[in-house]
């Protein structure tokens, strides 16, 4: 259909739109037009991304200055998704274009998905390995500049990758034709025109109206200089699911250093050394030349490589970007390797201490000097010291120098930032480990830190989510000031979904997953009988999440000795998530093949692990989801008198939450149980939340719990959740919530008599309606104000009403 | 309703434990009622009954033995009635009881759920036990006996067959629907056995019911879900045992091809059959393989075996699998490709959520992984690597809204009939036709309000006259009453009279069926049946009117014995009145209609 928001015509791949994608996209032009950010929630299965995609493209198409638009999401599941969303929605644009000009211009209109070279690699050996780190390196080897030109003087003197290099026999620009290519496509493509997907899409970058990628590509600095670095300003950035974005922004600047790291690290360090003694007797003149580079300055002698040398980059963001010359005492090759030596022995040292240290950057700067005499300044340069140094050497299988690179980059952001970070040595495990296993964490503790080059970068920064209640949160964590803040009800004619706490188990014994009952035999029992009932009244499929992948392993083992399982495999099949990523893919695709089949089958996975992020169980692949305790973040359950002094020492993470609550409480006044309790229900809400797509689909969620009874935590859902959920169906037994279940699966499974359209459906003509009235609305409004002020006028030069409000909007 | 009234489908004098008495064979019970008392001694419930013994054809005195499930001695009747008739009245109970068997046998197969047993059976034996296992009954012993197929055979061979239209599968299909429906088997004993109507007019117009057990038939039963985990027992003396049976012996073999393989390395040559069984359940094998971790206490003696421990894998307790797959999974499921995505950042996770930690139960979970997609696979085969290219069509799928399609947009399905253009004519003149001028809406409107003016005071005017309104609570009153008085009083028609009324209605009912279905036949969808020409039609109709001319007279006999048994007549008439009318009606329709068009 095709309707207009003020001037802009939209198209929208579908003949009616729900009213909430509706209000979404005219929230989300307010944003665009007002060129600033915003935070919007909408439901899940609502059509959230065809929503955006639909109202950014018609924006970019109608508009002449045509922004780019950068699409970040979290998973490769997830941007396959949009890609494939984009795709329809160009084909239908296409199909539905009004004048053959316009159908010109939208077949013109391009949109590529970028993943690592791992992920879209065609060589028949490269793309056999099994990391991606190793994949990275040994495609640098084929690829890279100097390999090239030898190759290309001298064919056959070399490895060159073929595809790499028909890449460099096409046109520039038009490697891959106009049109939406999802990974998929892309990498078909590449395998017929034998070219490399890879570079295709890196070169295609500055052409192209929309790139899809994952958060990391704009927000990690390392990745983020390769890939990102063309963008211009006024490009759209769109960071969708983006409910964890704060782990991504803390993750992107924190390290961890560990024994092993450090000894490979020496390793390194004697093995380039030797690269140098080699290097002086062969081509003395190099190590000559790039010393008089360093003179000059880091930052120039990179700025015209090309992207297939670019190995490392900087940890750093970009206004820390360093343009002096490199210190003395570091700039002569054989002198960079023994600072890094001692700088290696130094942590060395650091991690036979056998107690827990936690010190600020500016401390341990203190410590290192009055050791080592290293100072601060050379270690700022560690990172792009090493890269040219690298670079001279013409090093190959750069996977192998890995910890070295680490160890640089943590020198240079150890030395880069005093506040919002904090170094803790942690030299056992466990509490109860008695063999030492020090972890050296370098952990970032402000989210904000990350994404503010973003936010100062681009002028549009869209932030949205199914579940990223309460909304004020993000933008006190980033930092930012959104223009528009909205969350959405969900419109519905009939309840699609039935929200239920369970409270105890129907022998009235209370449930939790909190730490001193969770191995209670008398809950793990009740746990397991709301499995077993749920798998013999729900059809197809149904998905257990549990709080962490101990409690998950340790309970289904305990159930499978119990005999609960085997009640279970008498109604469904049973798949669980696995340590291992492809394991875990397999059994996924079956769980799918067993819900399509009608076996139905339980698939057991943990919130906030693999499964819970990007994989979707919408329709019959999930019918319940059940919610095993409460999903405290860092894996440790609290208790619900939460203060500071109480979080255990339990688990290595705690010490680097603990340390973040206090950041966020006294750098941004967000208290700790405040931060606790919003965390633990944005998990739970993205874990039940992904078994919903349309409103015709339907699914229960239940949440075993009896922490999930209190109203104050029920408030940190989504709306679109806790709307639903009833003062009945808040604190239930487990038999209870089963005749709550059977009763709601048997009125949902009848076939909807009301007609939906006009309510929770609109058409063309609803759109024009609710447009007429918001019209109408605005005029009175106006009418009204201008009245109200010539009422209020006294004339006496005081302050009018319209001051006052306009005075308490600006605070 | 007490057992008193339960109708019988066959009775004889007979004796049990040499006292005289009645032997009844009822609907759900066999039963046994000494001569002169009213209730039954001996009372088994047809589901128990499980085999049937009859002493041999010329001995002296005709003998029944029935046992039960739970019961191997049973009970043994002796049919009292002179030689000749007690022959023939042991000769109805045993068809009687055949079939109700083999239907008992039929239900206790599927509870059972008999997989076909691929290895040869082996011996059963037991580990360090001394008590013999039970051997359970091979899947001969639980088919249908042979007397069963002969009795019905004869069924067959005396109802005449339309050519073409029986077949083997045919008869198997109703025979099981026959076995599964009782009213429908004794209406079916009734009228086609007793020759009053052939079995395919039985069937003509019941081909639904062949249908459903045709695909109930098809769908086939998939492997139960459960892992195979041999528990053992423990007996007196603390020594464990295992049993073994046929099929935990394949189910072994399918979910650990490493057993089979070593059952087929070490049989005979180095084991007997019972050794290796011996050696496998106290063999570190076992242990791995059972699923559990509590295997790791030492629950019962390991012992290091060197023909088993050679077959021994190390544990799949690693955080990759052992066995590595190399298939490439959807993008839509690929987890590995977002690990892959970018490279690791971060602090590491805190020891909560890093999978794999609980070593243990890796291999457990792995067994669960496999074990379900083995069932998957057994059912579905394999999944073929061409199912996991995907197409364009299969992520739009996935990613559709399908509400928000405009469903009402879609061209409909157009309706094909005959005369399209005379029906649509003919509904166009009709209004036209019938009221000759247009309705004016203003003159309606005009109509309307005339008649509501004043509605006022004529509502307060409106008085209801009394008598009528009492007479109308006096009738449903009585109405309540007379329900509720039938309710509360007993059924006193005795049981064998009961039973003839019942056997008349049903009887009539089918005659009814069929003569009506003879007149009227139903459009015919369904190509297994055989359209019968109209003559055949004609004669049936007049076979069919033949025999309900005599309902009269059997509702007459009826009413008859029921005077004898002082039981009020009118309430017998009463009863069969419904159907007596429906049968007169047949009977005035047949004498004035027309013969059937061709």
């Amino acid at each position: 259909m095709k309707f207009f928001i003020d001037n802009l015509p939209i198209i929208f791949p579908y003949d009616r739109i729900y009213p909430e994608q509706y209000s979404y996209m005219c929230d989300l032009k307010r944003t665009l037009d007002a060129t600033g950010h915003c935070v919007l929630e909408m439901p899940s299965g609502t059509g959230k991304t065809v929503s955006l995609l639909s109202l950014i493209v018609s924006y970019q198409q109608f508009h002449p200055n045509h922004r780019k638009l950068v699409y970040c999401s979290r998973t490769v599941p997830e941007i396959e998704k949009a890609l494939a969303e984009l795709k329809r929605l160009m084909e239908y644009r296409t199909e539905h274009a009004e004048t053959e000009e316009d159908r010109q211009k939208e077949k013109n209109f391009m949109g590529l998905g970028l993943t690592s070279r791992k992920n879209l690699c065609i060589h028949p050996e490269v793309s056999k390995e099994k990391k991606g780190k190793v994949v990275d390196a040994r495609c640098r080897d084929l690829t890279n500049s100097v390999v090239c030109a030898k190759g290309r003087e001298d064919p056959g003197s070399v490895d060159l990758c073929d595809w790499h290099e028909n890449l460099g026999n096409m046109e520039p620009g038009s490697l891959i034709p106009p049109g939406i290519w999802t990974l998929a496509d892309v990498l078909q493509y590449g395998r017929e025109k034998g070219v490399c997907p890879y570079f295709a899409v890196r070169r295609m970058m500055p052409f192209v109206d929309v790139i899809i990628y994952s958060f990391h590509y704009l927000l990690d600095p390392k990745v983020a200089d390769q890939v990102s670095n063309e963008l211009s300003k006024d490009a759209i950035v769109v960071f969708d699911e983006a409910h964890n974005i704060d782990n991504v922004c803390i993750e992107s600047l924190s390290i961890d250093l560990t024994r092993p790291m450090l000894d490979s690290a020496g390793r390194n360090v004697i093995k380039l050394g030797e690269k140098i003694e080699e290097a002086k007797t062969k081509d003395a003149a190099k190590l000559q030349d790039e010393y008089a580079k360093l003179v000059e300055g880091l930052q120039d002698s990179f700025d015209d490589e090309p992207d297939t040398d670019a190995f490392m980059a900087n940890p750093l963001l970009p206004e820390d970007l360093i343009h002096e010359a490199v210190p003395g005492n570091i700039r002569k090759a054989e002198h960079f390797v023994a600072f890094l030596k001692r700088f290696i022995e130094y942590l060395k040292t650091r991690m036979r201490v056998l107690h827990v240290v936690a010190e600020t950057p500016l401390s341990f700067l203190q410590h290192l000097k009055d050791i080592t005499y290293i100072e601060r300044r050379p270690l700022k340069f560690c990172a792009e010291r090493l890269q040219s140094l690298i670079r001279t050497l013409e090093l190959d299988r750069l996977d192998e120098y890995s910890s070295l690179q680490k160890i640089a980059a943590f020198a240079t952001l150890v030395s880069t930032y005093d506040k919002g970070f904090l170094l803790i040595l942690e030299p056992f495990e466990t509490d109860n480990a008695t063999v030492p296993n020090p972890v050296f964490h370098f952990t970032c503790l402000d989210p904000s830190l990350a994404i503010k080059p973003i936010f100062e970068r681009f002028s549009s920064v869209v932030i949205t989510s199914g579940t990223i209640s309460p909304l004020d949160m993000y933008p006190k964590m980033l930092q930012f000031t959104p223009v528009v803040q909205e969350t959405y009800p969900m419109t519905l004619t009939r309840n699609a979904f039935l929200p239920l706490v369970i409270t105890r188990g129907s022998d009235q014994v209370a449930i939790s997953s909190r730490f001193e009952v969770r191995n209670d035999p008398a809950v793990v029992r009740n746990f397991g009988s709301i499995l077993v009932e749920y798998s013999k009244i729900v059809p197809d499929g149904i998905v257990a999440f549990f709080p962490s992948y101990l409690y998950m392993e340790s309970i289904v083992a305990a159930w499978n000795d119990m005999g609960i399982l085997n009640e279970v495999w008498k109604n469904k099949l049973i798949f669980v998530e696995t340590p291992d990523a492809n394991e875990t893919s397999i059994a996924l695709e079956n769980y799918r093949r067993a819900c399509d089949n009608g076996r139905g089958a339980v698939l057991l996975s943990v919130a906030r692990g693999k499964v819970s992020e990007g994989i979707d169980f919408d329709h019959n692949y999930g019918r319940a989801v059940i919610m095993f305790g409460h999903v405290y973040s860092f894996g440790f359950p609290l208790g619900l008198g939460f203060d500071k002094t109480s979080i255990p020492y339990q688990y290595t993470e705690s010490r680097i939450l603990r340390a973040r609550l206090e950041y966020l409480r006294d750098a941004y006044r967000i208290r700790e149980s405040e931060f606790l309790g919003f965390d633990a229900m944005r998990n739970a809400a993205q874990c039940v939340g992904r078994v919903l797509r349309g409103k015709t689909d339907w699914g229960l969620m239940v949440f075993a719990d009896k922490r999930f009874a209190r109203a104050d935590k029920r408030a940190k859902l989504p709306r679109w959740i806790n709307q639903y959920i009833t003062e009945t169906a808040s604190n239930l037994s487990t038999d209870m919530a089963i005749t709550l279940s059977k009763l709601f699966m048997r009125s949902i499974s009848q076939n909807p008599n009301e007609n939906q359209t006009g309510i929770s459906l609109w058409t063309l003509e609803d759109i024009e309606k609710a447009q007429a009235i918001q019209r109408a609305q605005a005029a009175d409004h106006e009418r009204q104000d201008n009245e109200d002020m010539e009422d209020d006028d006294y004339g006496d030069g005081g302050i009018d009403d319209g001051m006052l409000v306009d005075a308490v909007l600006s605070v | 309703m007490g057992s008193a009234v339960m109708p019988s489908v066959c009775a004889a004098k007979a004796s049990y434990k040499k006292a005289p008495g009645n032997l009844e064979l009822s609907d759900t019970h066999l039963q046994w009622t000494p001569e002169g008392k009213n209730a039954p001694v001996v009372r088994v419930g047809q589901a128990e009954v499980i085999t049937l013994l009859c002493s041999k054809e010329d001995s002296t005195q005709t003998r029944m033995k029935v046992t039960l499930v739970d019961d191997a001695n049973g009970f043994t009747f002796t049919f009292t009635s002179p030689q000749a008739i007690a022959r023939a009245e042991r000769e109805k109970f045993t068809k009687e009881l055949t079939t109700i068997i083999a239907r008992n046998r039929a239900t206790r197969d599927v509870a059972i759920r008999v997989a076909p047993v691929v290895v040869p059976p082996p011996t059963p034996i037991s580990t360090s036990a001394s008590n013999a296992p039970t051997p359970r009954p091979g899947p001969e012993a639980l088919r249908p006996s042979a007397s069963r197929a002969v009795s019905v055979a004869s069924d067959r061979r005396n109802s005449p067959v339309i050519s073409g239209y029986e077949t083997s599968n045919d008869y198997n299909l109703r025979k099981k629907v026959l076995l599964s429906n009782t009213d429908l088997a004794a209406l079916h004993k009734d009228l086609v056995m007793g020759g009053q109507i052939t079995e395919a007019e039985f069937w003509d117009g019941r081909e639904h019911l062949l249908l459903t057990q045709a695909a109930a038939d098809k769908q086939k039963k998939g492997k139960p879900g459960q892992l195979v985990d041999p528990r053992p027992e423990t007996v007196e003396g603390g020594d464990i045992k295992i049993r073994i049976t046929p099929q935990l012996v394949h189910d072994i073999f399918d979910e650990y091809p490493v057993v089979a393989k070593a059952y087929s390395e070490n049989i005979p040559s180095k084991l007997t059959e019972e050794a290796f069984w011996k050696r496998y359940f106290q063999s570190k094998l076992f242990n791995a393989h059972r699923a559990s971790i509590r295997s790791s206490a030492t629950q019962h003696v390991v012992k290091d075996d060197e023909i088993f421990d050679q077959y021994l894998e190390k544990d799949d307790d690693e955080l990759e699998p052992r066995r590595q797959r190399n298939e490439k999974v959807q993008l839509l499921v690929d987890l590995a490709a977002t690990l892959e995505d970018h490279t690791e950042t971060g602090n590491e996770r805190d020891i909560t959520m890093q999978a794999g930690r609980q070593k243990g139960a890796l291999p457990l979970i792995r067994k669960f992984n496999e074990h379900s997609e083995r069932l998957l696979n057994s059912a579905l085969g394999e999944l073929p690597p061409a199912k996991r290219q995907r197409k364009d069509s299969d992520f739009y799928q996935q990613i559709d809204l399908d509400d928000l399609h405009d469903s009402e947009s879609s061209a409909g399905i157009r309706l094909e009939m005959l005369d399209r253009q005379r029906y649509f004519e003919g509904r166009m003149q009709r209004p036209g036709g019938l009221q000759g001028k247009k309705l004016d809406a203003r003159t309606m409107a005009k109509g309307a309000r005339a008649q509501l003016v004043d509605w006022q005071s004529k509502l307060a005017q409106f008085k209801q006259e009394r008598k009528p309104g009492d007479a109308a609570v006096n009738t449903m009153t009585q109405n309540v009453s007379a329900r509720l008085e039938t309710k509360s009083r007993k059924n006193d028609i005795p049981d064998g009279l009961f039973r003839q009324m019942t056997t008349c209605q049903t009887a009539a009912n089918e005659f009814l069926r069929q003569y009506w279905s003879a007149i009227h036949p139903p459009p015919v969808d369904l190509p297994t049946v055989a359209i019968p020409t109209p003559a055949q039609r004609t004669a049936k109709a007049i076979k069919m009117i033949s025999y309900l001319s005599k309902t009269p007279e059997k509702i007459a006999a009826l009413v008859k014995v029921a005077q004898q048994h002082n039981v009020d007549p009118l309430r017998i008439e009463t009863a069969m009145r419904p159907v007596l009318n429906a049968v007169n009606q047949a009977l005035t329709y047949d004498r004035n209609k027309k013969p059937i068009r061709a």
